[in-house]
């Protein structure tokens, strides 16, 4: 553990300079890169093959890998519609997490948290080894790899966790549509994606963690990941391995999976909190939709809607008056449920109306950002048939629910 | 009384003189202007496809400037689909198209208020009324 001087401050080379501790590290750096790596070619140690990494080890990390990978991809390049796979991404890395836990208890020697569970004191000396390129070699995880993974698994936990409040809350899909409400959802949108950010800060230090480690080591770690393998120096004697308990793993992940499952099916069984049942207006289904797409009440507030009925002589450029008494009538069912009575995403979303065309949906704030990369061509297409045409593409507009999975643009 | 007789008569000559499908509810309907067309116009002599036609596809002036005509929305003759500014398909005007047009008269009388506005900026006569039912019935 200890930390061997640096030899080359005995060097006369830097005498004659004037030195600052930068200079002087840099110095260093430059000696030791010349020098190569530590372990391998500098000592030319004997070493041994030992199996570090057992098989559900490896291919929890790279399923992990690939379900990270889907999951920042469909959550910040796709279009809204990859939803679905999105979640089934979530899913997926709840379950491997929660793997990873029961793992760490069950699993074999080095995938066992306890046998890389550092204390403070052994993470500072790992980390001053780091700083002069001489880190002390671990078999299984270093101090700062341990570090980077207990790190890991916290933030996909959040992620996981926020993204069933995100789907709950905003898009009332998901075990928690009852339990959560909008601003929840709203809430945790941020947290999703704050977190999602340091993920990939932390993904980052771990790639340029592991190959600073392979340079340093001259052990290919990503190698080691794929068939299991390290080469550790004679020198170094490997603890007593333990065995992984299989049986008590499964037991403890179906355990897990019965009692988080039972209680998520509990909460899944109140109905979404945005959505209320809504009477149906034979008069309002038939006059709106003599002329166009009857628009569900929650896609304006109250205030708009009532505007709009008291100006339907000069509706969108067209004259569409209506008897007096069947306009009473369609009025107090859209101020009944107009965008004040529902708590769904888009009932919250286009509440903000535009001060120019309050009575406008697709001149919303928000209608025209969810709608900015979608070319004037599209909306001509004959399947669209124009901006007023909501369930052309969104296939549950009528229930107002507009959810992402449910989104298909026509191709003509 | 004696006055909704003859309506009805001139009416009922008019229609089978063009051919159309008998709907009494239809009939009542015509009969209905040609009585209006006779109280606004002393010199009524009866309704004309022709001029219905004329009507129907003609540029108005004086209406909202989306809609000039009445074939802005329903199809350029009667015996195509049209469509509304929204998107919505109007299914031909033409009762042989659209066998139960022109069979309810709050809705006539609405759209023709709602229309009329619309493309001319005012109300429809009673004689373009009949015109142009009596043009679509024909057809």
């Amino acid at each position: 553990m200890g930390l061997a001087l640096p030899y080359i401050f005995k060097d006369e080379r830097h005498l004659n300079r004037s030195l600052t501790p930068c200079s002087v590290y840099f110095y260093y750096l430059s000696h030791l890169i010349e020098k190569g790596p530590h372990y391998v070619s500098e000592k030319q140690e004997k070493v041994h093959p030992v199996k570090v990494w057992d098989l559900p080890t490896r291919i929890f990390h790279w399923s992990l890998v690939a379900l990270v990978a889907i999951g920042l991809i469909t959550g910040f390049l796709s279009p809204e519609w990859w939803m679905g796979v999105h979640l089934w991404a979530g899913y997926g890395t709840v379950l491997l997490v929660v793997f990873r836990l029961v793992w760490g208890i069950f699993g074999s020697e080095y995938s066992r948290l306890e046998t890389f569970t550092f204390t403070p004191r052994e993470v500072i000396a790992h980390i001053r080894e780091l700083f002069f390129l001489r880190p002390t070699h671990y078999i299984g995880h270093n101090p700062a790899g341990a570090l980077m993974i207990f790190a890991l698994i916290f933030i996909l936990a959040g992620i996981t966790i926020s993204g069933l409040l995100v789907l709950g809350g905003e898009e009332n899909q998901g075990p928690l549509a009852g339990a959560a409400n909008y601003q929840v959802g709203d809430m945790a949108a941020d947290i999703h994606e704050a977190l999602t950010f340091i993920l990939m800060v932390l993904i980052a230090f771990h790639i340029v963690g592991v190959f600073t480690e392979i340079h340093l080591s001259g052990e290919n770690l990503v190698r080691s990941m794929i068939d299991g393998i390290k080469r550790v120096p004679d020198a170094i004697k490997p603890p007593i391995h333990r065995d992984a308990r299989p049986l008590a793993a499964i037991t403890t992940m179906v355990s897990f999976a019965m009692l988080a499952g039972s209680l998520l099916w509990l909460f899944s069984t109140m109905p979404p909190s945005g959505l209320i049942a809504m009477a149906v207006n034979e008069d309002f289904q038939r006059e709106c939709g003599d002329c166009h797409e009857v628009y569900h009440p929650s896609l304006l507030p109250r205030a708009s809607w009532t505007t709009l009925m008291a100006g339907l002589d000069d509706h969108f450029g067209e004259d569409a008056s209506l008897e007096p008494d069947t306009a009473i009538v369609i009025t107090a069912h859209l101020a009944t449920y107009g965008s004040e009575s529902w708590d769904t995403e888009a009932a919250n979303r286009f509440r903000t109306v535009s001060p120019d065309a309050p009575i406008q949906i697709s001149a919303t704030p928000y209608w025209l950002r969810k709608h900015d990369d979608i070319g004037e061509a599209t909306f001509k297409r004959k399947g669209v048939g124009g901006k007023s045409h909501c369930k052309a593409c969104h296939r549950d507009a009528e229930s107002g629910r507009f959810d992402d999975q449910k989104i298909k643009i026509p191709n003509e | 009384m004696k006055m909704l007789t003859l309506a009805l008569a001139t009416a009922a000559i008019l229609l089978s003189a063009v051919g159309a499908q008998a709907n009494p509810a239809r009939d009542a309907i015509v009969a209905g202007f040609v009585a209006q067309a006779k109280a606004e116009n002393p010199g009524f002599d009866g309704f004309s496809a022709t001029r219905g036609e004329i009507f129907f596809k003609a540029n108005q002036v004086g209406g909202k400037p989306e809609t000039p005509s009445c074939t802005s929305c329903h199809g350029a003759t009667p015996f195509t689909p049209g469509q509304t500014r929204a998107g919505k398909v109007i299914d031909p005007m033409a009762v042989s198209k659209t066998q139960d047009r022109y069979t309810d008269p709050k809705k006539v009388d609405k759209w023709f208020r709602r229309n009329c506005n619309s493309v001319l900026g005012r109300e429809c006569t009673a004689e373009e009324k009949g015109d142009y039912l009596t043009f679509m019935i024909s057809r």
